[in-house]
């Protein structure tokens, strides 16, 4: 620690000349953490694509018979709306499967869809494990960590973030906040929020699984009917929280992008000074 | 005085300090810069970057054997070329769901149970068409597989007048997400096996049902296989009534399965025959991909 920091300073003494020869990365992601990170992305695929399959056995949203198509789930509704209203789409086979077809394995599949949705989840279950581990290990959970000051730093992030389109739109220069921590308040919040949403996926999905043997785990999501609800629209904050992260990894560049395939960074600076506000 | 203030101040102090090594315990480490040469980076970042090509590779290949054949040729791809129709992963996940499930299991573990005020409405859920009642009043229960070695063959005055009627509220949990609370009236099935012991050993209930059809109205029994310790539950009826009613034939007359610890799948209607087995017996919807214990 102290020889490195004292490179450092050397390096910083001697300004934009320093040595081409020497790099300074920091470790940004323990291996496990990365290991993890990557696991999740198939399995979240293979558990949101299956469990929509399995939602379509009984849909959660559904209303009374439709008169005319005899439809009673939204989800064929949007199917035959989409194909009524896409040109391409008119005469596509079955209006009512569409976005079964689209956002899931496919309808009438539950007995597959239902193995499958059990070998990703079993899987994911310890793949959190994993994760767990590569935080601990690796001390990454104290930068995940929620603090006071994030009551005012997350605003500050969404601010910025919701003002960009316009400035862009408008060739106005807008600043980014500097945090001098290794995420910003945003980032921690989403973060730490998909990973207790993970745990609560886990949790319902056991409920609605086990509603007898784990009884108590059900009846503390206010009963197995409204588990399945939880479990849906954990798989939706699933999704909402995807899109950003990725639109946003690929803005923010390489570097990364990489520090979670290999670890290292060479952007530390930022994330060099200790943050004591709690 | 002055000595009870000091130690007072260096009370506080001590409690501040230790606070702040609380705090410090929770809050961010610096990142410790590391010294590379360039290429070094250069090289580690090529390395971990076939890794994981690899690893996508592996994960694409696995995933892809499980997916079955009609998911690919709806994508308009050739799925002998994609993969084989090997689903070992699959079917050893659902093995170890099955022994999770029956770990799990407990005798003594009672379901929840509900007030008549919570009581919702039951649909009719006969996989094919739903029986013609005229088997009702020739109806009888053959029970095999007993200790005595005989069959044993039973009408339904004969199971209501030497049981005790017990009631119940509980929760029938169906495999594709819906539910719905009814009050059942029936015999405990573990009476059954006290009246009628089954052969030594026998570790399996074999429940069948004669009258089912398929959705064209053709014969198609059911059967489904019920561990022993699961009909020995104190809440595994054989159930006569619905809503303190006989069961009509919807639910089964006159003689159907409930056990709430169990998929509905498994809470067979109109059970026309039991065998008692030391082997696991066959199960209709295992035989269809779905789970064989079904415990909830």
């Amino acid at each position: 620690m102290s020889s490195s920091r004292k490179i450092q300073s050397e390096l910083m003494a001697r300004g934009a000349r320093a040595p081409r020869t020497r790099a300074l990365v920091v470790c940004r992601h323990q291996l496990l953490v990365r290991i993890s990170h990557w696991l999740t992305t198939p399995l979240l695929l293979g558990l949101i694509l299956s469990g929509i399959s399995i939602y379509w056995a009984s849909p959660v949203y559904q209303h009374n018979p439709d008169q005319q198509s005899g439809t009673f789930d939204y989800f064929a509704e949007a199917g035959i709306w989409i194909c009524a209203h896409i040109p391409w789409l008119h005469h596509y086979a079955s209006p009512a499967d569409w976005v079964y077809n689209h956002i899931s394995l496919g309808p009438f599949m539950l007995a597959f869809a239902l193995r499958f949705h059990w070998l990703c989840a079993y899987l994911l279950m310890l793949n959190g494990l994993l994760y767990l581990a590569g935080l601990i290990l690796g001390g990454g959970w104290r930068s995940l960590l929620p603090r006071l000051s994030d009551a005012r730093g997350v605003p500050q992030m969404a601010r910025y973030y919701l003002g960009l389109p316009y400035a862009m739109l408008a060739r106005r220069r807008q600043t980014h906040p500097v945090y001098r921590t290794k995420y910003n308040p945003l980032q921690r919040l989403a973060y730490f929020t998909v990973a207790v949403a993970g745990f609560l996926a886990v949790a319902t999905g056991w409920a609605i699984h086990k509603p007898a043997q784990l009884s108590w785990l059900a009846a503390s999501f206010g009963g197995f009917d409204k588990a399945r609800v939880w479990h849906f629209w954990l798989m939706c904050f699933f999704v909402v929280f995807v899109i950003p992260h990725v639109v946003l990894v690929i803005a923010d560049g390489w570097d990364t992008l990489r520090s979670m395939i290999t670890g290292w960074s060479t952007r530390f600076v930022r994330s060099e000074v200790t943050d004591h506000e709690l | 005085m002055s000595s009870k203030q000091n130690s007072a101040e260096l009370k506080s102090a001590r409690g501040s300090a230790l606070l702040k090594k609380f705090q410090g315990a929770f809050s961010e480490r610096p990142a410790e810069p590391i010294e590379v040469e360039p290429s070094m980076l250069r090289r580690w970042t090529r390395r971990d970057l076939l890794i994981f090509g690899a690893g996508a590779l592996g994960t694409l290949a696995v995933g892809g054997s499980q997916l079955p054949r009609e998911l690919f040729e709806r994508l308009g791809l050739d799925p002998v070329k994609v993969g084989s129709d090997d689903k070992w992963l699959l079917n050893k996940a659902l093995q170890l769901d099955d022994d999770v499930a029956t770990a799990l299991y407990s005798q003594h573990h009672l379901v929840p149970t509900y007030s008549k005020s919570q009581i919702t409405p039951l649909k009719n859920n006969y996989n094919g068409a739903t029986p013609d009642p005229a088997y009702i009043p020739e109806w009888r229960l053959t029970l095999d597989g007993l200790s005595a070695g005989l069959t044993v063959s039973l009408d339904i005055g004969t199971l209501l007048s030497h049981h005790q009627i017990h009631d119940q509220i509980t929760r029938l949990v169906c495999v594709e997400g819906w539910s719905a609370i009814a009050w059942w009236s029936g015999l405990r099935f573990d009476e059954l096996l006290h009246a009628y012991p089954p052969v030594s050993q026998a570790k399996w209930a074999h429940i069948e049902s004669s009258v089912n059809l398929d959705a064209d109205g053709n014969p198609d029994p059911y059967f489904v296989s019920i561990d022993l310790l699961t009909a020995q539950h104190p809440q595994t009826l054989l159930a006569t009534h619905l809503n303190g009613k006989p069961l009509t034939v919807e639910h089964g007359a006159p003689l159907r399965l409930l056990v709430p610890v169990k998929l509905g799948l498994k809470n067979i209607k109109a059970i026309t025959r039991i065998i008692y087995n030391k082997v696991e017996p066959p199960d209709y919807w295992a035989e269809r991909g779905y789970s064989r214990y079904d415990g909830i």
